[in-house]
């Protein structure tokens, strides 16, 4: 046999086994084609083995050839079952892809809980530190030290749980004003979450509702500054087309004290049963800290001022949401949190 | 407080509507609820013609008129006597609402129909006159609304008064607030007496026995007075704001009330004792009885006013039965004084009697008004009830206050307020509201605050007023410096942000429920008698039974939740809280207030769904969600132990479980108690957990760091055994630990079974162990030595056997 009709016996083995890997169209014949031609007993392993009873000569020729032809088959096999198996995989039955996936259900913050968290975040990006307090407070936190006096009609502004004649459910978070101020030397900026206890029920009122207080105290710090904190809270919290009003007021514990309203978030300002056709919504207190507050911390009133606010988290969480009856809130009615 | 625009116009010349007026004031403070119409209630009332009479056949007093409203022709039954054909009458149709309340319908009057009625001017508020049909002019057109008729129009202002604005509680403090707003001159009604000589002194007396609680009192005498009911003009101002008249001098001594903010009393002279006034504090079992007819048991501290031998007034509440003005009186001594507010707060606290002049007292009256009004009743008393005035005036005076500067720095109130006003410009806004003014220095004011403005003492109550004036919305906004947070977030805090949002993701809804409950509930939850959480904080004025106590468990809470979902159908409940329970310390102490996590399992563990059956969740669920959460939260080897039956008497024995960390509770895990459950009315089992959130926050690594990721590959063995039934899993576990730490990476518990072929007090427990090595790839050698010696040990140790 010559080199030449050597080399072209492998050639037409090549050829062979491509031909039938064309045509092999799964994993079983492609590896079928393998076995035929590389196993054992294959051909290119049989002319492999022949390769000795050539002449001397034709031998390295020969054998370069059916080696470069046995590693072309071994990747050329491969390549051809990974095509196969794709498509496979491709051909797979349809599946009733409408069918419902297997549930994987996620929980619901309680809406007051999302809107304190939304509240508290925007504060605490404008440098606020969170603060908490107890629940059950003394008169001297909750009251007189935030300069109601005892015995003064301010009083009745907030019905009052008594625990004892000095021990009260905490009416407001305001007594985290007096208890960092105690704590800490200015400057001072916190925001106070927390339950606050008001003897009240009806359909506007609960019994135990959330508020969150605020306090900053500086060197100069204005009642233009409360308004602008205030702005830019309003804005973020609502939109920045939520024009605000500041009005008058009156509470114990700041001066000049006053009443934030916001144009109404329903009706834009036209008039609705929201806003009980006003236009606007009162949603804050707040004011410049009294200085009988600062006298009561020990602080320099001739040095620094600060601000103060107040609010409802159920006030705006129903604004949010559009909730109208407060007492919701507290059924925990699972198709109720559902919903936020 | 309400007001009437017209009456705010007697002392202000107004061009605003009433809307206009509201905001105005509302912004200067003085919030306004509400602007009604004062003739609201005559929107349906109209001029009517008597278009023909004829006789009632069935009474003799009753006569059927026909009646032209202008669109219709209307059959009315009238018993007034001087109903006339052709006459113009004030026609209410059905529905009007008179005010007496009364509300007119289409009926019947003796077999007539008699579709509205005629009225006279007393039936429609118009006056006093009850005694026939108010005839109007024959100029009127018929069928015109009667308010247009003649001319009534008329704005109600409800005025929601802070506290502090004691001065306002006035028409003439309205009035002052409006002319600054208006940029007006003030009127003030005349309240001067003419010349007048002292002979009173010969009459009567007032002696302050307390004169801390009775800084003024002073008094006028008035004889020859006839009693009856007052002019329709004053009766019409007290019915406007609500007032209802009685006669003559009790209308002015509220009319004046009303106009100055001076509460004033009116006695019989002659049913005064001695005819002199004491006044004194009330001894310790006295008795007296008030106006409205009720005994009132008083204590020190209550003031009273006397005569020479008893007490005719509890002073600033209410007068007495006593001295009480009657059709029959002659002589009247009016009293206008002051009192202490605080003591006045607590009378009427104490007596549950709050009554317009303890309601000014109690914030303020003006100690400089008392005069002015005094005088002012006088001659309003002389005018309507034809008496004389006694000249002069008695002014016991012994609370006398010079009144005190306020030296205000201008550029101190410019920089709190962000303002930059002018020495001059915030003199002319104080002296628009009758401050003085005067300049001290460049820059200070010297401020005389005028007396009435009892809440105005330092120089930020200036600072309101000027800002008040100037308008809060004319403040620029401005941003302080920002403050960057000082402190590191609260451990606590952001750990209960991770906690609840990790329980979200298992799908836990949060709840929040109210920190009171019923005083029940702790014997609702069984708890045991020495439980400290039987030390409950009680409220004093709770609203209701169930709201009696301050809880100390939050398991009521979710158990009524649970109650309430599973009545509306909501068969699977679960849900988490936090939020504290409050355990009694002492008496008059704050309580410890426990912040606790707590979670509550019922129901379904999956919704039903073609891949799952609807299964009822069990104990392992929610350990699996504690377990998991805590290994979320990186907390590390937390440990279940059984709990001994009767430690918790609120989980099912055998049911429950303390969590703890290192030999430190965490809290408990469990299913509830049968009768728990019962006595929550529930009806379905539920699964729970509680724990203390600080004992669990204290646990969460504070910072992690890294571990190389393993370079060696892995190897595992299963291992089955059957031991005896009552082992607990994690004892077998541990053993396994134990052995060859170094290469035993997790141990899975991957089968528990209990039945055939394994013998009745027996279970087989499977286990796989992974084992790998850090230093190199394990050989199999190895690997089945080690495992060979970890089955051995623990056949040794459970006396186990292996599965044949």
């Amino acid at each position: 046999m010559h080199a030449q009709t050597v080399e072209n016996k492998i050639e037409q083995i090549k050829q062979a086994a491509l031909a039938e890997l064309k045509t092999a169209t799964d994993s079983e014949s492609v590896k079928f084609v393998g076995v035929r031609y590389l196993g054992r007993k294959g051909e290119v392993t049989q002319f492999l083995r022949n390769i000795a009873s050539l002449p001397e000569a034709d031998r390295p020729a020969a054998g370069k050839a059916a080696n470069s032809v046995k590693q072309f088959l071994e990747s050329a096999i491969n390549e051809r079952l990974e095509q196969v198996a794709t498509g496979q995989q491709a051909q797979v039955e349809q599946i009733d892809v409408s069918l419902p996936g297997r549930p994987t259900v996620y929980g619901n913050l309680h809406p007051i809980s999302q809107i304190n968290r939304e509240i508290v975040d925007i504060f605490v990006r404008l440098g606020f530190d969170i603060v908490e307090g107890p629940e059950v407070e003394t008169d001297w936190y909750n009251f007189e030290a935030l300069n109601f006096p005892k015995n003064h009609p301010a009083r009745d502004m907030q019905d009052t749980f008594f625990v004892s004649a000095d021990i009260v459910l905490r009416t407001h978070t305001s007594p985290l004003q007096v208890r960092i101020m105690e704590k800490q030397p200015p400057p001072v900026s916190v925001i106070a979450p927390g339950r606050v206890y008001r003897c009240d029920s009806d359909l506007t009122h609960t019994p135990m509702f959330h508020q969150v207080e605020g306090l900053m105290v500086n060197e100069g710090i204005s009642f233009g500054d409360l308004k602008g904190i205030l702005t830019a809270f309003v804005h973020q919290m609502f939109d920045s087309r939520t024009a605000l009003r500041f009005r008058p007021s009156f509470f114990p514990f700041t001066e000049p004290s006053a009443e934030v309203d916001i144009l109404c978030v329903m009706c834009r300002g036209k008039g609705c049963r929201v806003c009980s056709h006003t236009g606007w919504l009162e949603v804050l207190g707040s004011g410049m800290v009294h200085p009988a507050v600062f006298e009561n911390v020990h602080y320099d009133t001739s040095r620094y001022t600060g601000f103060a606010f107040g609010m409802g988290v159920e006030r705006i969480a129903m604004l949010k949401y559009g909730i109208d009856d407060l007492r919701r809130f507290f059924e925990n009615d699972i198709r109720f949190l559902r919903q936020f | 407080m309400k007001i009437s625009l017209s009456w705010l116009q007697e002392y202000v010349p107004l061009e605003m509507e009433a809307s206009e007026l509201a905001d105005a004031l509302t912004m200067m403070g003085l919030e306004v609820d509400s602007v009604t119409d004062r003739y609201g209630f005559l929107d349906t009332v109209v001029v009517g013609r008597v278009t023909e009479i004829t006789p009632h056949p069935e009474s003799a007093g009753l006569k059927i008129c026909r009646v032209d409203t202008g669109t219709q022709s209307r059959m009315v039954v009238c018993g007034a006597p001087n109903v006339e054909i052709g006459h113009l009458v004030p026609f209410a149709s059905p529905g009007t609402v008179l005010p007496d309340g009364s509300r007119l319908e289409t009926r019947s009057v003796r077999n007539q129909i008699s579709e509205g009625m005629l009225c006279s001017a007393g039936e429609l508020g118009l006056g006093t006159d009850r005694s026939g049909l108010m005839v109007l002019s024959q100029q009127s057109q018929v069928g015109t609304p009667l308010a247009s008729a003649l001319h009534l129009a008329d704005a109600i202002l409800e005025i929601d008064l802070t506290p502090n604005r004691a001065d306002c509680l006035s028409v003439i403090g309205i009035a002052r607030e409006v002319a600054a707003i208006v940029k007006k001159q003030l009127g003030y009604p005349k309240s001067a007496i003419p010349a007048e000589g002292n002979d009173i002194a010969a009459h009567t007396s007032v002696t302050i026995q307390s004169p801390s609680l009775c800084p003024r009192y002073a008094a006028r005498l008035l004889f020859d007075i006839t009693v009856g009911p007052s002019p329709f003009w004053l009766q019409n101002r007290l019915m406007s704001v609500g007032l209802r008249p009685i006669n003559n001098i009790v209308d002015v001594t509220n009319f004046v009330m009303l106009e100055m903010g001076q509460p004033l009393h009116a006695f019989d002279f002659d049913h005064l004792d001695e005819n002199r006034i004491i006044v004194r504090e009330a001894v310790s079992g006295e008795t007296f009885r008030t106006l409205d007819q009720k005994e009132r048991s008083l204590s020190p501290g209550m003031l009273l006013i006397c005569d020479g031998r008893k007490p005719v007034a509890l002073a600033g509440v209410m007068g007495g039965m006593n001295s009480e003005i009657h059709d029959g009186t002659k002589r009247v001594l009016i009293e206008s004084a002051c009192f202490q507010p605080g003591s006045i707060r607590t009378t009427a606290k104490k007596l549950g009697l709050n009554t317009d002049a303890s309601h000014r007292f109690e914030r303020g009256v003006d100690p400089e008004g008392a005069m002015a009004a005094l005088n002012r009743a006088a001659l309003l008393m002389a005018e309507v009830a034809g008496g004389r005035i006694i000249g002069g005036a008695i002014d016991e005076h012994p609370g006398r206050k010079d009144p005190s500067a306020i030296q205000l720095d201008v550029r101190r109130a410019n920089k709190l307020l962000g303002l930059n006003l002018q020495a001059e410009e915030i003199s002319d806004l104080l002296r628009s509201i009758e401050f003085g003014v005067t300049p001290k220095e460049t820059n200070v004011l010297t401020v005389i605050p005028p007396s009435f403005r009892v809440d105005v003492s330092r120089p930020e109550d200036l600072m309101e007023e000027i800002a008040r004036l100037s308008g809060y919305n004319n403040i620029p906004t401005t941003f302080p410096p920002m403050l960057t947070g000082k402190r590191r977030p609260d451990a606590l805090i952001s750990a209960r942000e991770k906690i609840r949002q990790i329980l979200l993701g298992f799908g836990f809804c949060e709840a929040i429920n109210y920190s009171f409950v019923s005083a029940k509930a702790c014997d609702d939850l069984r708890l045991a008698h020495d439980d400290p959480r039987r030390s409950v904080v009680s409220i004093l004025n709770p609203l209701t039974e169930e709201q009696a106590v301050l809880r100390t468990s939050l398991l009521p809470g979710l158990l009524e939740t649970m109650k309430r979902n599973n009545s509306r159908q909501v068969g699977t409940v679960k849900l988490f809280e936090t939020g504290k329970i409050f355990i009694h310390t002492a008496p008059d102490q704050q309580p410890n207030e426990i912040e606790i996590l707590a979670g509550l399992w019922t129901g379904s563990r999956r919704d039903l769904s073609w891949h799952d059956k609807e299964d009822a969740c069990d104990f392992f669920d929610i350990k699996g969600v504690l377990e998991g959460l805590c290994n979320s939260l990186g907390v590390p080897s937390l440990s279940f132990t059984a709990i001994p039956p009767g430690d918790c008497r609120y989980t099912r024995p055998g049911a429950g479980a303390v969590v703890s960390v290192g030999g430190g509770s965490l809290g408990i895990v469990g299913e509830a108690h049968p009768e728990v459950l019962t006595n929550f009315g529930l009806k379905q089992t539920a699964f729970f957990f509680e724990m203390t959130l600080s004992a669990l926050v204290r646990h969460i690594p504070v910072g992690r760091t890294s571990r190389q990721l393993p370079k060696y590959p892995s190897t595992s063995r299963d291992l089955t055994l059957i031991i005896d039934k009552r082992i607990e899993s994690c004892d077998i576990l541990s053993k396994i630990e134990e052995a060859e730490q170094h290469l035993v990476e997790n141990i899975i518990l991957f089968d528990i079974y209990e039945g055939k072929p394994i013998p009745k007090d027996k279970k087989s427990i499977s286990i796989r162990v992974v084992y790998r090595s850090p230093e190199m790839t394990l050989e199999d050698e190895m690997v089945n030595r080690v495992h060979g010696d970890i089955t051995n040990n623990l056949l040794t140790a459970f006396h186990a056997s292996l599965p044949t």
